[in-house]
């Protein structure tokens, strides 16, 4: 009836048009604004690395930031996946779908290309069962972003301790400026703050532990960097009712200069430099918040290249080629000055040579100086369904609904649950 | 006279809804008692998947939520609605229409549009709300509405209550304008004012539609998805937690394929037997 | 004494009136503003008027294409269900046949059963079908989840058709299908004219399955555009504030204008 006549005009249009010109869909983040807007950067290289490609084309699909990854695995699961994206997170995630062969190996193109900014850390991360599925392009660094101005009007230095922090906080609390802008409507920007306090509260040695190894998530040093996540909160370091307020209009919120600080990542560099034309804004790193832990920041590789099993060998050949182009010395050079996005294998002395914008310098030059700290990103590293718990779990912990043992229990049960099921990734 | 051709009448309409839903409802409870990894169907495992429903606190939050939604909206939407419609009814013919098409433009609008909208009235930092409450002098009770999770679910049922009581105003008219006038006439010969009169008359003879409007707002409360999701997502921690959006989760965001079956067999469950209570109480009038 | 719950009845008119309308006003507001108009109040007129979102909104980010889809998909499932139920509704209404209540009751089931009950295995269906990530994958699933309702609406509107009309026409030598078109149709067009305006409306709000079977950006309709849009702009409210009036305004003129047949339609199930 009606029904099947559609679906036989379908499958002929579909046949016709694969017989015409070879093309590859193209998945990435890259907009004009909000979070990883490099968007200028991605259309310039999109024409300059064309050449690569050698007559494939590239249909090319903008997705937001935190939608695609979602949206990745609804179309893996729907037998459509796109050619290329540029997606996230890595590891577990990633391994999963490798192990479902919905990607595809890429360990020739690496031989063939080379890509020795990837370091056996990145490998890692890209990696299941022995072969490499990815290609990890930005470096993501967490780190605060503050108001000089403010500062310098109320004689404020930038904090060099824990304890410092807090003095400053309580300083622009009393003067009735915000001290730290946060917004978790969307329920995964606390995940970013509570990465950050982990690693300097139990260090990089103790996550390991955690993740990689046997020790529970109920442990002395975790508490305490749920109590003290906890604590900002309560302080009311972050403006009133966060968990209703959503990530951008936190970011609108220190942009505007009613607060003093806000602690992100370099995801969003472009929006902020943009943004921070009324005031002189700079980066500071956050202290260890606890003795004996060495300075450090949260570290990620934000999001990779990832290419379909599905896609014909002549277009996996081109995308790798085009991937290759995307990734040379002077493709990195437009990713800084253009889209003000960091790749890996940029020095900071680079970014000084490239004229990078000074915030780009700031924040890499403190970032990269710890490069042996720097801890985990934890919504990229845990399972999916771990990550699940954490997001509502993180509210409430934030939110005071939870105690620090009550979430961390919450955490472990899920932990558990999870290593049961085979999905955790180890390196 | 029975005849063969009515199977024809009926065959385009019983073949979209077999394929698309009837089907789809057998395969669920099918999908449910086995076991999953990742969308791979595994062993049969007969009734194991509902045992964690038991221990999932989730689930139990989820079905608070809804049930609490339901007597909220019985308490709000639906007694301003007959409220309204009673009122309603003893006005001009163009007041009347104009002030009920008023009343039913928020339910012409998308949910999530109208989460969006209300996100804004709601927002702690500029909402609308706390603008107003210190302006007037009544900033003590400025909050965080939909981050709370005390105030979140109420908010948010606001919003549905918005998008619902021009629906009841509607269907109460109606009734009330099938009721006959000369009751209320000899009720005004008695004496008897306003109040009284909707008290003694109105209310008893709109029972049916009560009734129906209750159900239908009971059915509806399980039902709903769009407006949490484009709001709270369920938040803050599993404040706005129902049944539908812990079934999006644990299918769309988790991958757990069994589980998300078997939360989806209880929600049938649910919604299928208030239906047929609805259908027995309506039926015996 | 007496005009005095007259007052206050008026009074209880007017607040619920504001309360309906007050969002309304207040989304049409913030559709004019500019993104530095943000923290400056939420009810201050923004000055000056800022219509260039509505352009912005609907050429730049896409909102024409998402426009065009609803349309498309709203039109194609009512087209569907008018095609489906009046006859379905014709024949539990009045002709005879085996089964008849039995299939009436397992319509009627259905009218509770929400989309996300069913995602899970609809999702898998449409993918084995090849109808994920496009247009037919939505239409198809709307057009049966709403069957239930429309075949129950039709039934209710044919059964007030006259048998002797019915009778007269069969006695006259025409098929069932005959009298249908030529002597039932005409006089139910009222009916008729409620349930395509209530499928339309119900399938323009659809959000759940149209998010959920489509990927691709360009085939969105307007309710999952209108959500996504506060991923991709975070702050940009007037624009945000222009795609939620875009969306939603075509719904209210409609009911405006047809008001009597929406309401027709709706009471017809409820009060019988």
């Amino acid at each position: 009836m009606k029904c099947f006549s559609t679906i036989a005009a379908g499958a002929v249009l579909a046949a016709g048009s694969a017989a015409a010109e070879t093309a590859i869909t193209q998945w990435d983040q890259f907009a004009q604004s909000g979070i990883t807007a490099a968007g200028p950067a991605m259309d310039e290289l999109i024409a300059s690395c064309k050449p690569a490609l050698e007559g494939v084309s590239v249909l090319r699909t903008v997705a937001p930031s935190i939608g695609i990854r979602d949206s990745y695995r609804l179309a893996v699961s729907a037998g459509k996946t796109p050619d290329l994206a540029y997606t996230w997170p890595a590891a577990s995630v990633l391994a999963g779908y490798a192990r479902v062969g919905a990607l595809a190996e890429l360990d020739k193109y690496y031989d063939q290309y080379g890509w020795s900014q990837v370091n056996e850390f990145y490998k890692g991360r890209n990696s299941y069962e022995g072969h490499i599925y990815a290609v990890p392009m930005e470096q993501d660094l967490m780190g605060v972003y503050f108001n000089r101005d403010l500062f310098n009007d109320k004689g404020i230095a930038v904090p060099t301790t824990y304890a410092e922090f807090q003095a400053v906080a309580e300083a622009f609390k009393a003067d009735g400026i915000v001290p730290v802008s946060f917004g978790n409507r969307d329920r995964w920007p606390a995940t970013n703050t509570f990465s950050l306090i982990l690693g300097l509260t139990v260090g990089l040695q103790a996550e390991q532990d955690v993740f990689f190894g046997d020790t529970p998530w109920t442990n002395a040093g975790f508490k305490q960097a749920a109590e003290n996540f906890q604590a900002w909160a309560n302080d009311e370091y972050f403006p009133r009712g966060f968990n209703g307020v959503g990530y951008d209009e936190a970011n609108a919120l220190f942009l505007s200069g009613r607060a003093a600080m806000t602690i992100t990542g370099t995801w969003v560099l472009q929006d902020m430099i943009r943004g921070a034309d009324k005031f002189d804004m700079g980066i500071f790193m956050m202290p260890p918040m606890a003795d004996g832990v060495d300075a450090g920041t949260m570290w990620g590789e934000g999001s990779q290249w990832q290419l379909s099993s599905a896609t014909s060998a002549e277009g996996q050949d081109a995308a790798a080629a085009y991937l290759n182009c995307l990734l040379s010395d002077e493709s990195r050079k437009v990713w800084v000055q253009k889209g003000h996005t960091v790749t890996i294998g940029t020095t900071p002395a680079e970014l000084a040579d490239w004229g990078a914008d000074p915030a780009v310098q700031e924040f890499f030059s403190g970032g990269l100086a710890t490069a042996e700290t720097n801890f985990y990103d934890l919504h990229t590293t845990l399972p999916e369904s771990v990550t699940q718990v954490l997001y509502p779990e993180l509210q409430r912990l934030v939110g005071g609904d939870a105690s620090a043992d009550e979430f961390l229990e919450t955490m472990q049960a899920a932990w558990e649950v999870a290593i049961a099921n085979g999905e955790r990734w180890t390196p | 006279m029975p005849t063969r051709s009515a199977y024809l009448f009926l065959l385009p309409a019983l073949v979209l809804y077999v394929a698309f839903v009837a089907i789809p409802i057998m395969q669920i409870i099918g999908f449910s008692l086995f076991d999953w990894d990742n969308g791979i169907r595994g062993d049969f495992v007969g009734m194991d998947n509902f045992a964690r429903l038991g221990g999932d606190r989730v689930f139990w939050s989820a079905l608070a939520h809804n049930a609490i939604w339901v007597v909220l909206t019985l308490a709000f939407p639906l007694m301003a609605g007959l409220l309204l419609a009673a009122i309603l009814a003893e006005r001009g013919n163009n007041t009347r229409r104009w002030l009920a098409a008023i009343y039913f433009i928020p339910r012409t609008i998308p949910l999530v549009v109208a989460g969006i909208i209300w996100g804004w009235i709601y927002n702690p930092l500029f909402g609308l709300l706390n603008y107003i409450l210190e302006g007037i002098g009544l900033g003590f009770l400025a909050g965080a509405w939909l981050a709370e999770p005390g105030s979140a679910l109420l908010s948010l049922n606001i919003v549905g209550a918005w998008t619902f009581f021009g629906f009841c105003v509607v269907i109460f008219l109606a009734a009330i304008q099938s009721i006959d006038p000369s009751l209320y006439e000899a009720a005004e010969i008695d004496g008897a004012e306003w109040w009284r009169k909707f008290r003694d008359i109105t209310v008893p003879l709109l029972k049916n539609s009560t009734l129906f409007l209750g159900l239908y707002a009971a059915i509806e409360a399980m039902r709903f998805f769009d407006l949490i999701w484009v709001t709270t997502q369920g938040g803050p921690g599993y404040a706005t937690e129902v049944l539908t959006t812990h079934i999006y989760k644990t299918f769309f965001l988790v991958g757990d394929f069994g589980y998300a079956a078997v939360l989806s067999v209880v929600l049938l469950i649910i919604v299928l037997s208030l239906s047929s209570i609805s259908f027995w109480l309506l039926k015996s009038k | 004494m007496n005009n005095l719950p007259r007052h206050s009845q008026t009074v209880v008119l007017i607040a619920f009136a504001i309360y309906a309308l007050a969002p309304v006003y207040l989304i049409f507001l913030a559709s004019m503003r500019s993104e530095a108009d943000l923290f400056s109040g939420p009810l201050s007129v923004p000055w000056p008027i800022n219509v260039d979102n509505y352009r912005r909104v609907w050429q730049e980010s896409g909102f024409s294409v998402f426009f065009l889809n609803s349309l498309k998909i709203s039109t194609s499932v009512t087209v569907l269900v008018v095609l489906c139920a009046p006859l379905a509704g014709f024949a539990f209404a009045k002709m005879q046949f085996k089964g008849r209540e039995p299939l009436f009751a397992l319509f009627l089931a259905g009218l509770v059963v929400p989309a996300p009950s069913i995602i899970v295995a609809l999702y898998g269906n449409l993918q084995v079908l090849g109808m994920i990530d496009s247009h037919i994958g939505v239409i198809l699933p709307q057009a049966a989840l709403l069957m239930p309702f429309s075949v129950f609406l039709m039934r209710t509107v044919m059964q007030d058709v006259p048998d002797e009309l019915i009778e007269a026409s069969l006695m006259d030598g025409a098929t069932f299908f005959e009298t249908f078109i030529r002597v039932v149709v005409p006089v139910v067009r009222p009916g008729l004219m409620s349930l395509i305006l209530i499928v339309f409306l119900f399938s323009w709000q659809e959000y759940l399955l149209p998010l959920v079977v489509l990927q691709t950006e360009s085939l969105k309709p307007i309710t999952v555009g209108a959500a996504s849009l506060q991923g991709r702009y975070g702050v940009d409210y007037g624009g945000i504030a222009a795609a939620g009036l875009i969306a939603f305004a075509p719904l209210v003129v409609l009911f405006l204008i047809m008001q009597r047949s929406f309401v027709r339609g709706i009471s017809a199930g409820a009060v019988k």
